[in-house]
């Protein structure tokens, strides 16, 4: 795409003309050093200096309308070359009609008229080669910009809505627990309505702190854990293990979670009897890693996917860290291991 | 006395669907089971006439567990789930008791189904025998050899046979037996995975290797595993659609 990147108004105004006033004295110098009289020499160099900006004007407008491509890429090369020579043709019939008694002079401009081409024939080469580069860039600077743009609306409304997806199940679940426990045993439902109030603030959070401490994060968790433990008992047994001097690292919210959800889901809801979810935290690197560990029967397929899920999680850790390569599953031997490593500072 | 089982894999949910059923001396509890397996044998072994049935449970849905049943008892649904009305409904459930439910709405419940029960004896009481297995296109099967569940991947079928009231379902490892109709199987699955050939069989997309002419104007369709299937004319330009022929 030929952006006109030698046609914006200030370029215009200044800088062509600018470049035909050198061109002019260049030329003009340049014959007089080669002694010839100053009439001539002034013509000479005006009119070369004005064909010059004539050449440079067209192939501006031809290649304004016709872009050259990969495929006829010659034509870049090809059509300055015959621009050039054609122009000096021309210069040299002019002149010749102008001084036609100056024998000395068109003595001199017989044998220069190869240079002129030469010269001429390589500055519009590289004045074509830069409008080319000039456009392509411009253009891939306003495509790049354009899908900043899109990409920054896209991740705002899928991040929000991301955060919206938070199983309406369990909340139903944990509320219809709540209802059992209101006459069985009240101070347990007192618990468990502050535990439920705690762990929904922390899903809300995050639409003014977009960055929280592994702390909170599995503070948060531990919430998440005690809710799943009133809801299903002696089932559930967390094994918890962080490494120390990580608690302090930041995370986004909410990326954790998700593997913790789906370790539940398939190792709780999956399967029966008593099960065990493992998780560690500790850091490598660059990276704090996070290594989760659940039970799963190969054989059963969980439903109902309203869920985060993992490929919401790896859709998030590509909007967040622009990265496909952070997150490590595997299944061996009925256990199901995920491995998360979340880029951190230093 | 009706006998009625709870199934719900949480203690507490089980637990308040008994304390509000507590206030009905004409049902006896008979059983609470956490999971389908624990579900099937106390079904087999008390012979229920109302089950409160979750739907997500550990390892079989709620849904799974009737399709195991040979005469389902009436079924109440109670779920966290509102989505699976539609299946519900399908399935012939009395009532579908959406987590939390109040007590009125229980009452409801029960009410729907003694208005039933009372007009004794009456075949709508119990789920229909050709629900859509499991609702949406299904990646597994239930079934049941003798008393204990099996659970096959629909992938892992080469393919489905009617016989009489059932279908077998034709494995690597062998040959198990399902109550139900081809028509139900049929639109259980993925169209684009299985076709059904015949009236009587269904096939497995991948597994088929090749088919060749037999008689006039009629097929034998053959599998990887050696089997060949007869292809009838309809059948024939099914699969020549399904399969860009």
């Amino acid at each position: 795409m030929y952006l006109n990147a030698f046609s914006s108004s200030s370029f215009g105004k200044w800088i062509l003309p600018g470049i035909g006033f050198i061109w002019f004295l260049g030329a003009y110098f340049l014959l007089l050093h080669q002694g010839v009289e100053e009439e001539p020499a002034l013509v000479d160099a005006f009119f070369f200096a004005l064909f010059f900006l004539g050449g440079f004007l067209l192939l501006d407008r031809v290649f304004r309308h016709y872009t050259p491509n990969r495929k006829n890429g010659f034509l870049l090369v090809l059509f300055p070359l015959l621009l050039s020579g054609g122009l000096v043709w021309g210069h040299a019939q002019l002149l010749n009609w102008w001084f036609v008694e100056e024998s000395e002079y068109l003595e001199m401009l017989e044998l220069s008229v190869l240079y002129r081409w030469l010269f001429l024939g390589v500055v519009i080469q590289l004045l074509a080669l830069l409008a080319v580069v000039i456009s392509k860039l411009a253009g891939q600077e306003e495509l790049s910009r354009r899908e900043g743009q899109l990409l920054q609306l896209s991740k705002d409304a899928e991040l929000a809505q991301l955060r919206q997806q938070l199983q309406p199940h369990f909340l139903f679940n944990s509320l219809n627990s709540i209802h059992a426990l209101v006459l069985a045993s009240p101070q347990r439902a007192r618990e468990m309505v502050l535990l439920l109030s705690d762990f929904l603030r922390g899903t809300l959070r995050g639409e003014g702190q977009s960055w929280i401490s592994l702390a909170d994060e599995i503070k948060y968790l531990g919430m998440y854990f005690d809710i799943e433990r009133v809801r299903f008992g002696h089932r559930l047994v967390v094994d918890l293990e962080v490494e120390k001097g990580v608690e302090g690292l930041k995370i986004p919210p909410l990326l954790v979670q998700p593997l913790v959800e789906n370790a539940i889901k398939y190792g709780l809801y999956g399967t029966l009897g008593e099960v065990k979810i493992s998780l560690r935290f500790q850091k490598e690197g660059n990276y704090l890693q996070v290594a989760v560990e659940n039970p799963f029967e190969g054989q059963v397929s969980v439903p109902g996917g309203t869920g985060f899920g993992l490929s919401s999680l790896e859709r998030r850790l590509f909007l967040i860290f622009g990265r496909t390569d952070l997150l490590e599953k595997s299944g061996a031997n009925g256990i199901f291991r995920i491995y998360l490593k979340i880029p951190v500072a230093g | 006395m009706i006998k009625t089982l709870i199934v719900d894999d949480e203690p507490l949910a089980a637990g308040l669907v008994k304390e509000f059923l507590s206030s009905y001396p004409q049902f006896e509890l008979v059983a609470i089971c956490h999971d389908g397996f624990e579900a099937l044998k106390a079904i087999q072994l008390f012979q229920p006439e109302l089950i409160f049935l979750d739907i997500q449970m550990p390892k079989i849905t709620g849904f799974e567990l009737l399709e195991l049943l040979d005469s389902p008892p009436a079924v109440l649904f109670t779920t966290a789930f509102e989505q699976y009305a539609v299946q519900a409904f399908d399935a012939k459930g009395i009532d579908y008791l959406v987590k939390p439910f109040s007590e009125a709405r229980f009452a409801q419940a029960i009410t729907r189904f003694l208005s039933q029960y009372k007009s004794a004896g009456d075949e709508s009481l119990h789920p229909a025998a050709d629900f859509p297995i499991s609702g949406e296109r299904s990646k597994r099967i239930v079934v049941r050899v003798k008393n204990e569940i099996k659970i096959i991947q629909t992938q892992d079928v080469r393919y489905f046979e009617a016989e009489d009231d059932y279908i077998s379902i034709h494995t690597q490892e062998g040959k198990f037996l399902k109550k139900m109709t081809m028509k139900q199987l049929e639109e259980s699955l993925d169209p684009e995975k299985f076709a059904r050939v015949h009236r009587s069989f269904l096939v497995n997309l991948q597994e088929v290797s090749g088919l060749e002419p037999y008689e006039k104007e009629s097929y034998l369709l053959r599998l990887r595993s050696g089997q060949k299937i007869p292809v009838s004319k309809s059948g024939y330009a099914r699969l020549r659609q399904v399969l860009g022929l």
